[in-house]
């Protein structure tokens, strides 16, 4: 290639590769908000599988706040966790195992949990959730992906400071960090659980970070085996 | 190896296919000097596999229902069948890797002046692959039943609703734009049966066209020959030493190219796919909730881009399906016998503005609407029409200086 196809190429085919950065890694010209998580509780979400001095895990923990101070309002589908006077009556318990199936997540089986449709689900709980909305304005939404929606920053200040985030929300704020000393701390077990119910546990992660590198280093290789032979091939053939 | 052999002969006595490997592959010769670019319609003929495999599998847990599309997706697919997370990454790189692969196989086409003659039904054929791709890719959009599918989906379907802002014949303008918004929508309201023809569409209809079609595609490239770089045509029986057999010399060359096509593939499905699965997408359509910033996907703000910069919603839908319709008419536009951005100086510059200002209009439609970014998107706009509208113009003066010069040997 000569001088003037060196410059062509770089010129084009350099800008195709910002063009695309752009598109797919990092736009600068997009508007994105941001939420940060306090620096003391950071820790608490980063690892919710951790293992806290009572012998559960954060996750469990958070799983337990989250029925005390949320689920008079929230479901949480995907983790069984349905309106609290829904879960009281008797009758639910019967719909649970016959129209749902038990939890099963990234490989583990929860057997005291059930996933029912949301039909199903929004069909008997009819009179709780329009309760509801004559009280707050809309049903109060099922959470199960919110953590994938909204990201960590957003529900950490989100449940601490509802109508600072969102001004104008009929959420109300559940916790104190003035009066409640452990206000953040518990703020960041409910979100550290919302995440666990989204992300795969480390374990799982590891293996899929290790299948990822494993097959990308496997067509690398390929590739370059290919390259090889054809060079080889080519010579013996006689097309230099 | 004695009775692989004697499999393999037995096979060939009855299907001939050592004789259809020799006359397809290996006799069958390509010009000797292919760049780079031309791999890309090898990537997109993968991608297109790729999406195939992935998406049936997808398919074997995906419910088309209101009540269980975001569940089946978000849910079932990506907790509870093993791998399928891995199948939804696959597919959603593959969409979007999809659409970038045909858009540079189409600049590729463009710059090396492709689609003239003999080929302008390969670029014929290939507009309606491109055409049928945007379809699927708009119907798949809205079946993970997300805030975004939703919203991304209302959007699109009210935009030929624009047609009802004629300046004259306005009852007849408004009865076409509510006619093809029923069309696209199924009803007035979106219910099931919106979502069952978007899905019935997005995993049969349009997969079955663009298989057929990407057959015609294939088969017309075979028949017209590849195009040469050099934009010169030459005779493979004068000039033998210009050419090499399709296999091995293109085989194994573009197969490491896959490879390494697919490295790249990967490392997005594995450790980059929140952009293919953007967050927002995680919130289940809510109808009476409009999220704060809808826009299309990236391979289509180029035309919104377009669309929303001009006054009046009109003359922006005319002008975006014109775009498409010029971009259809390109062998005709560019009339001159003159193949190839390398031999044609001011093309090669047209090229470079058109390539530019369409970059630059995905850019600006990725960001807030502004009266400053709407001024920048028209002169943009102005930019990329006068590319295709030079073009006969251009096309008049290379050809006067070819002619001036003598014509030499094409």
């Amino acid at each position: 290639m000569n001088a003037w196809g060196i410059i062509k190429t770089i010129i084009i085919g350099g800008s195709t590769l910002v063009f695309f950065f752009l598109l797919w890694f990092y736009n600068p010209f997009k508007h994105v908000e941001h939420y940060e998580v306090d620096e003391e509780v950071k820790q608490i979400i980063a690892n919710p599988w951790k293992k806290t001095e009572s012998g559960k895990t954060i996750a469990e923990e958070g799983r337990e706040l989250f029925i005390n101070f949320c689920s008079s309002c929230h479901s949480l589908r995907y983790d069984g966790i349905y309106l609290m006077s829904i879960q009281t009556n008797p009758k639910w318990k019967k719909i649970e195992k016959s129209a749902g199936r038990p939890v099963y997540r990234h490989g583990i089986l929860y057997k005291d949990r059930f996933f029912v449709p949301k039909d199903v689900y929004e069909a008997f709980a009819h009179d709780e959730l329009q309760q509801l909305k004559a009280s707050l304005g809309q049903v109060p939404p099922d959470v199960s992906t919110l953590y994938l929606a909204r990201g960590e920053g957003y529900l950490y200040q989100f449940i601490l400071y509802p109508g600072k985030v969102l001004p104008g929300t009929s959420m109300p704020p559940m916790f104190n960090p003035q009066a409640d000393p452990q206000a953040k701390e518990k703020v960041a077990k409910i979100v550290a659980y919302m995440k666990s119910v989204n992300t795969p546990p480390p374990k799982e992660q590891m293996k899929r970070n290790i299948m990822g590198i494993l097959i990308i280093v496997y067509f690398i290789v390929a590739g370059l085996l290919l390259w090889k032979y054809r060079e080889n091939l080519l010579k013996r053939l006689g097309y230099h | 190896m004695g009775l692989i052999e004697k499999i393999i002969d037995w096979v060939d006595e009855r299907a001939h296919i050592r004789e259809i490997y020799r006359s397809l592959l290996v006799e069958y010769k390509v010009p000797k000097n292919l760049t780079f670019p031309y791999v890309f319609g090898v990537l997109a003929l993968v991608t297109f596999a790729i999406q195939i495999v992935s998406g049936m599998v997808l398919l074997l847990y995906y419910k088309p229902s209101i009540a269980d599309a975001f569940d089946s997706a978000t849910y079932t697919i990506m907790g509870e069948i093993p791998f399928g997370w891995l199948f939804r990454h696959i597919h959603a790189t593959g969409a979007n890797f999809f659409m970038a692969i045909v858009y540079l196989h189409m600049f590729t086409g463009i710059y090396y002046n492709a689609y003239k003659k003999p080929r302008e039904l390969v670029w014929i054929v290939g507009w309606l692959i491109y055409f049928v791709l945007i379809l699927t890719a708009l119907s798949g959009y809205l079946l993970p039943w997300g805030q975004l599918s939703y919203w991304g989906f209302i959007v699109t379907t009210e935009i030929p609703g624009s047609l009802a802002d004629a300046p004259i014949f306005r009852d007849f303008f408004k009865a076409i734009a509510e006619t093809i918004v029923l069309w696209m929508k199924g009803g007035y309201v979106i219910t099931d049966i919106t979502l069952g023809r978007v899905f019935g569409s997005h995993v049969l209809i349009y997969p079955l066209i663009l298989l057929a079609l990407v057959g015609i595609h294939l088969y017309l490239v075979r028949a017209a020959g590849i195009s040469n770089p050099d934009g010169i045509e030459y005779d493979k029986k004068k000039h033998p030493d210009k050419f090499v057999p399709f296999h091995p010399y293109m085989t194994l060359k573009e197969g490491a190219y896959v490879m390494w096509y697919l490295a790249v593939f990967f490392f997005f499905v594995f450790f980059h796919i929140s952009h293919f699965l953007p967050p927002d997408n995680f919130e289940p359509a809510n109808p009476l909730k409009t999220p704060p910033h809808i826009a299309p996907e990236w391979y289509l703000l180029a035309f919104y881009e377009v669309f929303r910069s001009i006054p009046s919603k009109f003359w922006g839908f005319v002008a975006f399906n014109a775009l498409l319709i010029l971009l259809l008419l390109l062998p005709f536009l560019d009339w001159s016998p003159l193949k190839s951005a390398r031999r044609r100086p001011l093309f090669f510059i047209a090229f470079l503005v058109f390539m530019f200002s369409s970059m630059a209009l995905t850019i600006l439609g990725s960001m807030p609407p502004t009266p400053m970014n709407a001024k920048l998107g028209l002169i943009f706009a102005t930019l990329v029409f006068g590319f295709f509208l030079s073009l006969p113009i251009i096309s008049f003066i290379e050809y006067g200086w070819y002619k001036a010069k003598g014509g030499e040997q094409q």
